[in-house]
C-alpha cells in the first residue's frame, strides 16, 4: 500500500500494452456496432416497416447493403458486436508477443482456438 | 413502439447492474423477453447473449483504462471456461440437468450468504502469482495483491463453464466468487476480470445462435443499446462505490439468480 490517502486527485493509470490493445479493440467495436445499428434503425423509419425480424446471413450481407436494406445493416451491426470479443482476443495475442510473453502467447491462442473450434462445432 | 421502449429501459438497467457486478446483462433479460413480452425462448436466449457481449465490451472500455482488470488472470481462466464449455455435453449425459441447477442454485444461495455476512472485502495479499495494482477511489488507496489457489480457481472455472450453457447463467454469478473467495482476488479486480471473461463464450454462443438464424433484430438491436447505454454508468459505480455496497448488492442479486435457475429446473420458465 502506498501512502495516497491525503491526495485529492486520483493518480491517472497508465495503461500497459495489453490493455491499451484491449481497450482499443472494445471501443472500435462498439462504436461501429452502434453506429451500424442506427444507420439500420433509421433506414427502417425510413422505411416505415418497423425493425426486421430476421438476420441477413453472411452470404446476401453485400449485395442488400448496397441496395440499404435496413436488416443488412442491423445484422452486421450485431456481427459486428458478436466478433468484437473474437477480435480482442487475438488482438491480445498480438500485444503479448510484442511483449516476448510466450507463456501469454500460447494460452491465448488457445483460447483463441477453442473460441473458434465450438463455433465450428456449433456447441459452446 | 412502447414493446420497444419497454426493452430500452430493460435493458438499461439490466446493462447497469450486470457491469457494475460483473455478472453480465443478459440473465434477467431471458425471463423478462420470454415471460413480460411474449419473445420465443430461443430469441430470447440468442438476445441474452448479444446482451452480456454489449456489456462485457462497454463495460471493459472502463474497466481497463483503470487498469482494474487483472489481464492475464483473465486470459488464463479463460482457458478453462471455454474448455469446459466445449466439453459442455459431458456433464449433461451424467447428470439429469434439472439436479444440477437446483445444486447450483443452491451454491449461489451459500455464496450470496457467504458474500453478504462480511463487512469489507477479503484481505488483500501481495504474492509473486500473477501481481496487480489498482487505486480504490472509494478508499482512496491503491489496493495491491497477488492471485491465489490457481489450480483450485480453473478446476472450478472448468465447471463453471462446462455447466453455463446448462445453467443458463452465463457463469459470471459463478466467476465472481471463484475469483474473490477463492483466488484472493479484491472485489473490484474480481467484478472488472469476470466482465472481461463473460465476453469470451456469450461470443461463442452468439455466433452459434446467429448461424441458426435466432438471431433477431426487432428484439437484440434495441435490447443492445439499452445494455451498452446502461454498461456505461455501471463501472463507474463500481469503481466508486465502497466495497460494502456492492457485497449488498451480491447478496440482493445472487439468489435472484437462484431462483430463477430453481424455477428453470421445475420448468415454470423455459
Amino acid at each position: 500500500m502506498s501512502d495516497r490517502q491525503d491526495a485529492g486527485t486520483p493518480p491517472r493509470h497508465e495503461m500497459d500494452p495489453i490493455e491499451r490493445m484491449v481497450n482499443r479493440v472494445l471501443v472500435v467495436g462498439v462504436g461501429l456496432a452502434v453506429a451500424l445499428m442506427a444507420v439500420g434503425i433509421v433506414l427502417s423509419l425510413l422505411d416505415g416497416t418497423g425493425l426486421p425480424a430476421h438476420v441477413v446471413a453472411l452470404g446476401d450481407l453485400a449485395s442488400r447493403l448496397g441496395s440499404f436494406d435496413p436488416a443488412a445493416y442491423l445484422s452486421l451491426g450485431l456481427m459486428v458486436l458478436i466478433a468484437t470479443p473474437f477480435v480482442r482476443v487475438a488482438g491480445s495475442i498480438v500485444a503479448f508477443a510484442r511483449q516476448h510473453d510466450r507463456r501469454y502467447v500460447l494460452i491465448t491462442a488457445v483460447v483463441l482456438a477453442v473460441m473458434c473450434l465450438s463455433v465450428a462445432l456449433g456447441r459452446a | 413502439m412502447t414493446a420497444l421502449v419497454g426493452i430500452l429501459l430493460v435493458a438499461f438497467v439490466a446493462g447497469v447492474f450486470g457491469s457494475m457486478l460483473g455478472v453480465g446483462g443478459g440473465v434477467i433479460m431471458v425471463p423478462v423477453l420470454s415471460l413480460a413480452f411474449g419473445v420465443p425462448i430461443k430469441t430470447a436466449i440468442a438476445t441474452s447473449i448479444v446482451c452480456v457481449i454489449a456489456t462485457s465490451s462497454m463495460a471493459q472500455t472502463t474497466f481497463a483504462r483503470r487498469g482494474m482488470t487483472n489481464m492475464r488472470l483473465g486470459m488464463f481462466l479463460e482457458v478453462a471456461t471455454t474448455a469446459g464449455a466445449i466439453a459442455g455435453g459431458i456433464t449433461a449425459v451424467l447428470v439429469d440437468g434439472r439436479y444440477l441447477q437446483v445444486a447450483f442454485a443452491c451454491v449461489l444461495f451459500y455464496v450470496a450468504w457467504q458474500m453478504g455476512r462480511r463487512r469489507g472485502d477479503i484481505e488483500a495479499v501481495p504474492g509473486p502469482v500473477m501481481p496487480a495494482t489498482y487505486y480504490d477511489p472509494a478508499e482512496s488507496r491503491e489496493v495491491v495483491y497477488g492471485v491465489h489457489g490457481l489450480g483450485v480457481g480453473f478446476g472450478l472455472s472448468f465447471v463453471a463453464g462446462n455447466v453455463s450453457g446448462l445453467l443458463g447463467v452465463g457463469g459470471g454469478a459463478f466467476k465472481v466468487p471463484i475469483m474473490n473467495l477463492l483466488m484472493g482476488v479484491p472485489l473490484k479486480a474480481t467484478i472488472a476480470t469476470s466482465n472481461l471473461m463473460i465476453g469470451v463464450t456469450a461470443a461463442t454462443s452468439a455466433a452459434i445462435f446467429y448461424g441458426r438464424g435466432y438471431m433477431d433484430p426487432h428484439w437484440a438491436v434495441p435490447a443492445a443499446l439499452g445494455i451498452l447505454t446502461g454498461a456505461r454508468f455501471g463501472p463507474r459505480l463500481a469503481i466508486h462505490l465502497p466495497t460494502r455496497v456492492l457485497l449488498i448488492a451480491f447478496e440482493v442479486v445472487l439468489p435472484v439468480f437462484a431462483v430463477l435457475m430453481i424455477l428453470k429446473a421445475l420448468a415454470v420458465i423455459a
